[in-house]
């Protein structure tokens, strides 16, 4: 799975990193980092946590 | 709204003029003068038009040098589908397709309604943002109504000018009555784009080759040229350059011959372009200088005057990218405002020790190519501007005067 984010969305809460670390971090601003849009099989449970937990529903779970 | 003319000269071409056959006098080729120039509308199945585009490896003549022959075998056919012709040119520095709409509107609209004929469908809309350019293309779509009826029914639609309205998603969706801003999905107008329907769209050089094309066929077509992308392209020139405003060119023409000698350093391919020090031994192939890691993009080509201040160039059309954000990707909006920032520093001779985290952190970050665009700009003219940078570090000024070869068009009203 990949993890994407809609950049037109994402308001820069912060929370994404905070969940799904492996994959995303948070810039100063806010801004998710992608450090690698792959989700390993073993995190998708937390990709899908991020995914719900974003208020601003700026993040897609996809498969490639 | 008004904007700034760079030169009103006529535009010129290097070898044979094509495209621009008989309208290097900067005079309008009406239908009839049209009409002998290029002789008749002629049109090609699709499987025809496809395999010569193919033949000639015709490219996008817009940003993203896309294969037309790939791009014509992903749309269906059919009477829903759609074509568009993208005339926004929403770069200031680029004049060539508001050339080609103003001066020979009847080879762009040869183009669009082959295309059209051969997607069996008769809807074709103009995005143009031009004044004069949109005002040739009525007279133009006048003089057939009259002189040669044709099925297909052509639209003409003004479009804003913002740099960011003039991606072709951003297009669709403002023809749509959207907001003209990149959509968050990577939508393919192929498959859904105007109105929702497949659509053919490119920028107006490609209709014009493709006109070519059909009325040349692909051997004479491809008898100038790179045999990487055989044929004329057209560019902008500005600054220290041989010809200034529109050229026609072979592709295979060294691009020294354009710019020769060796005064200040050379832009390729406009604002979201590469500086480069010098041009030798690069030719206006856009493969070849895709390889070299360089892109034609809408092709604007600047070198500047020995006596003007790069850094100062930059540095305003930095800012210019910045103001044309569409404002709803916050990494790209906050990013450019900062970036810009960092550059005007560098100008006052100021440090900006953030400035690379700044360019890394706008790679990938947006909806369309802008970020990356910008960073492309900048990251080059950091590169190639290392004397100057220094100059600017130790005195605060090089001493030379922002000329403004850069032009940067109406301020951006959102
Ligand atoms: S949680 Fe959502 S809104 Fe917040 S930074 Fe992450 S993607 Fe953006
Ligand atoms: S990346 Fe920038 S210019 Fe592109 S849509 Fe997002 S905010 Fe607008």
């Amino acid at each position: 799975m990949r993890i994407e984010v809609d950049w037109t969305r994402c308001d820069g809460h912060g929370l994404c990193g905070l969940l799904l670390p492996e994959n995303l971090a948070n810039d100063t601003d806010g801004f998710p980092v992608v450090r690698d849009p792959e989700v390993a099989p073993g995190n998708v449970h937390h990709a899908r946590r991020a995914v719900s937990a974003c208020p601003a529903l700026a993040l897609r779970l996809s498969r490639p | 709204m008004s904007t700034t003319p760079l030169t009103r000269s006529a535009p010129t071409a290097f070898g044979s003029a094509r495209l621009l056959a008989g309208v290097t006098h900067g005079t309008r080729a009406d239908l009839s003068t049209h009409r002998r120039l290029h002789g008749p509308q002629r049109h090609r199945t699709l499987e025809e038009l496809a395999a010569d585009a193919a033949r000639v490896q015709l490219l996008g003549r817009g940003g993203a040098a896309f294969p037309v022959a790939t791009k014509l075998a992903a749309v269906p056919p059919g009477r829903r589908t759609q074509v568009v012709v993208n005339g926004s040119e929403s770069e200031p520095a680029s004049r060539k397709d508001r050339t080609l709409m103003t001066l020979t509107p009847h080879l762009v609209l040869d183009g669009a309604l082959a295309v059209a004929r051969a997607l069996r469908t008769s809807h074709v809309t103009i995005a143009v943002h031009d004044q004069a350019a949109a005002s040739s293309l009525h007279a133009a779509l006048q003089e057939r109504a009259l002189a040669e009826p044709s099925p297909e029914l052509v639209r003409v639609e003004r479009r804003p000018a913002r740099f960011v309205a003039g991606e072709i998603r951003a297009v669709l969706r403002g023809l749509d009555g959207g907001p003209a801003v990149p959509p968050s999905r990577r939508t393919l107008p192929s498959e859904a784009g105007l109105h929702g329907a497949p659509t053919f769209a490119s920028n107006v050089e490609t209709f014009a080759q493709i006109a070519l094309l059909v009325s040349l066929g692909p051997a004479e077509y491809a008898a100038v040229g790179s045999p990487e992308e055989p044929g004329t392209t057209l560019l902008t020139l500005l600054g220290d350059t041989r010809a200034q405003g529109v050229v026609e060119v072979p592709t295979d023409l060294p691009l020294d011959a354009l710019v020769p000698g060796t005064s200040g350093p050379v832009l390729l391919g406009g604002y979201h372009g590469r500086w480069v020090e010098d041009v030798v031994g690069l030719s206006v192939t856009r493969p070849a200088l895709r390889a070299g890691g360089l892109a034609l993009n809408a092709g604007v080509v600047a070198r500047l005057p020995r006596e003007a201040c790069a850094l100062a160039e930059v540095t305003a059309v930095t800012r210019w990218l910045a103001a044309q954000s569409a404002g709803q990707c916050g990494p790209c909006l906050f990013g450019t405002a900062a970036l810009a920032r960092d550059v005007d520093d560098l100008l006052h001779g100021r440090t900006a020790p953030e400035v690379d985290a700044r360019l890394a952190g706008l790679v990938r970050r947006g909806a369309c190519a802008h970020p990356d665009g910008t960073v492309a700009f900048v990251t080059s003219a950091l590169d190639v501007l290392t004397d100057e940078l220094a100059t600017h570090r130790r005195h605060g000024t090089c001493g030379r005067p922002y000329a403004g070869v850069l032009p940067l068009g109406e301020r951006s009203v959102r």
